[in-house]
């Protein structure tokens, strides 16, 4: 488990009343209905998603994450018959996959005392058997157990192609209910991988991305599949697979060249751009698994801004945010945030940061 | 959805007014020079309105680009309110004591500055017809020991209001004396005295909501003069 040394020196005042509790159509909004911060090094605006086409400029790129979210959340049961939530949180290869393990039913707690070997019944007669701790054993923060396994699963079927038939979406006790997967999905998302929702650019809706291309913005994908989130304090990000293509390196660099912003929309599309920066500078096409990692030692080379959800004061969100948009306008935007009762998570209010 | 621009507006009749346009529907761009106050302001009316807070000096070229800049985002401006002022030297000096380089200050900030700013906004404002609001003093009628730099910069730009009033016919160009009013800056003009029975800023925000909504002819006006029967009369300086 790799740990990060550095700190975020943003401090945040605990969210707890600001809960999105369901997603805004459930709440009486479409989806682009959200609110946005926009910060700049000018000042703040408090205005609407909706809003999005007036703070940006002919020229600017927003880069997206194109990855669909599954159905990850499978019920499972021991070999003793009790029952566990089982998190499918990335596969490696062809029934190898990295899992997460919760308590049941609601997924409420990470259970951390598994050992090797131990076996799972799922849906459809599909099981799961542990093989070590992930990402090596002996690799939790808090030195005890892990909520990580590889595993390997078989079934009569694809456990990825299933899914939607036999998991439903990963879900935190926030949330007032259970929703569909469909709700988990953005506007952008036609390549199936993440186990929890790349939810930055949730409050984009088609309206919304035909005004921002006919007012001349650009937008480009990458692919970078989401694993769990609950990552443990401290703990720095998994490796991810990711794929930048050619087209949306050579926009990158051409948006840089002629002098306009790259706006990462997530922490996922800033990952997988700033993993595909090579010695000159430059983004090029990259496919494959990355663990970089955008902290003070490796600071963003090619964004000027992101645009991305009020999330809990997660190191490693927090450090890239602040790599991207300076300490001092990050702690000035999650402080107006705050005070202006943003809501938080993923079904939740948005902001965009921009360092110039 | 209408927009309105108020300087000055993290504190007294500049918040007050952004506070009263907020829930009418009105979106706003806001500035004072004290970003966490600012900050705060803004975060109360979010949520009611679209509000850009921008921290800066108006008297600050560059920051009233970039007001002018938020502005034209927004795409129009219906009202223009100039709220910031500074009163200059407290204790409030004599004409023989006043420093140069203090009426100076004074003078950008409460004559130059609003000019520079309307001049910027002019078309957008005369796209909509607009609105323009100086926020004037008895002081630039009457004739008070001590208030020598701020009366005089408020004299003068209430002059240069009706003028833009005269030149633009389409616009309504108001300058108005809000009375004395319980603010940081009236305290600041008598330091160590109770002003606490001067009134709330907010008593004044009717009247301004008033001259907005009901479009009396250009020129200077007392908020006093306003009754809630009756209309307030222009007064000649």
């Amino acid at each position: 488990m790799t740990l990060l040394t550095a700190r975020p020196t943003t401090v945040l005042r605990s969210p707890d009343d600001s809960t999105a509790t369901a997603p805004p159509e459930h709440r009486g909004l479409a989806r682009d209905q959200v609110r946005l911060l926009v910060a700049t090094p000018t000042g703040l605006t408090h205005t609407r998603f909706a809003a999005l086409p007036d703070h940006l400029d002919s020229g600017d790129l927003l880069v997206v994450n194109n990855s669909a979210t599954r159905a990850a959340e499978l019920d499972v049961v021991t070999d003793d018959g009790e029952p566990v939530v089982m998190h499918l949180a990335t596969e490696l290869d062809a029934g190898r996959w990295v899992v997460e393990l919760r308590t049941a039913p609601a997924a409420d707690k990470p259970i951390l005392d598994a050992v090797p070997g131990t076996g799972y019944c799922g849906p459809i007669g599909i099981r799961i058997t542990l093989r070590q701790a992930y990402p090596e054993p002996g690799s939790s923060p808090t030195g005890c157990g892990s909520r990580l396994w590889l595993a390997d699963i078989d079934g009569p079927a694809d456990v990825a192609a299933a899914l939607p038939a036999i998991g439903r979406p990963i879900a935190y006790g926030y949330l007032r209910d259970r929703f569909p997967l469909a709700d988990y999905q953005t506007v952008f998302a036609t390549t199936d991988g993440s186990a929890e929702m790349p939810s930055a650019a949730r409050p984009f809706s088609g309206g919304l991305v035909a005004r921002l291309v006919a007012g001349g913005v650009r937008i480009a994908p990458i692919t970078l599949h989401t694993g769990v989130s609950s990552q443990e304090a401290g703990e720095a990000p998994q490796p991810e697979w990711r794929a930048v293509p050619d087209g949306t390196a050579d926009l990158v660099n051409h948006t840089r060249a002629v002098g306009g912003r790259v706006i990462a929309v997530g922490t996922t599309a800033a990952r997988a751009l700033e993993s595909a920066v090579g010695r000159d500078g430059a983004v090029a096409g990259a496919t494959g698994w990355t663990g970089h990692i955008i902290e003070p030692a490796h600071p963003v080379q090619v964004i000027d801004g992101m645009i991305t959800g009020w999330h809990n004061p997660d190191a490693s969100h927090l450090l890239l945010v602040e790599q991207v948009a300076g300490a001092e306008l990050t702690q000035r935007a999650y402080d107006a945030a705050v005070a202006a009762r943003y809501l938080w998570h993923e079904f939740g209010d948005s902001g965009l940061l921009l360092r110039r | 959805m209408p927009v309105a621009l108020i300087t000055g507006a993290s504190a007294g009749l500049g918040y007050e007014l952004a506070d009263t346009l907020a829930d009418d529907g009105w979106d706003l761009v806001i500035d004072a020079r004290g970003r966490p106050r600012l900050d705060a302001a803004a975060a109360r009316f979010a949520g009611r309105a679209t509000v850009t807070a921008l921290s800066g000096d108006i008297a600050d070229p560059a920051h009233r680009d970039a007001l002018v800049t938020a502005i034209e985002s927004y795409g129009r401006l219906d009202l223009l309110v100039h709220n910031a002022s500074t009163l200059g030297p407290s204790p409030l000096p004599t004409v023989a004591d006043l420093p140069g380089d203090a009426l100076a200050r004074v003078v950008q900030v409460n004559l130059i500055a609003p000019a520079a700013l309307t001049a910027a906004l002019l078309p957008l404002l005369a796209a909509g017809s607009g609105t323009v609001i100086g926020i004037s003093s008895d002081a630039a009628v009457e004739h008070y020991p001590g208030w020598g730099a701020y009366g005089a910069s408020k004299a003068a730009l209430d002059h240069l209001l009706g003028t833009l009033g005269v030149e633009n016919p389409d616009l309504h160009v108001y300058a108005v004396d809000p009375g004395d009013m319980r603010t940081e800056m009236h305290q600041a003009a008598f330091p160590g005295e109770d002003i606490s029975d001067r009134p709330e800023p907010a008593s004044v925000v009717p009247a301004l909501v008033h001259l907005v909504q009901e479009q009396p002819p250009s020129g200077r006006y007392r908020a006093a003069d306003w009754q809630p029967s009756g209309r307030a009369r222009a007064v000649s300086a």
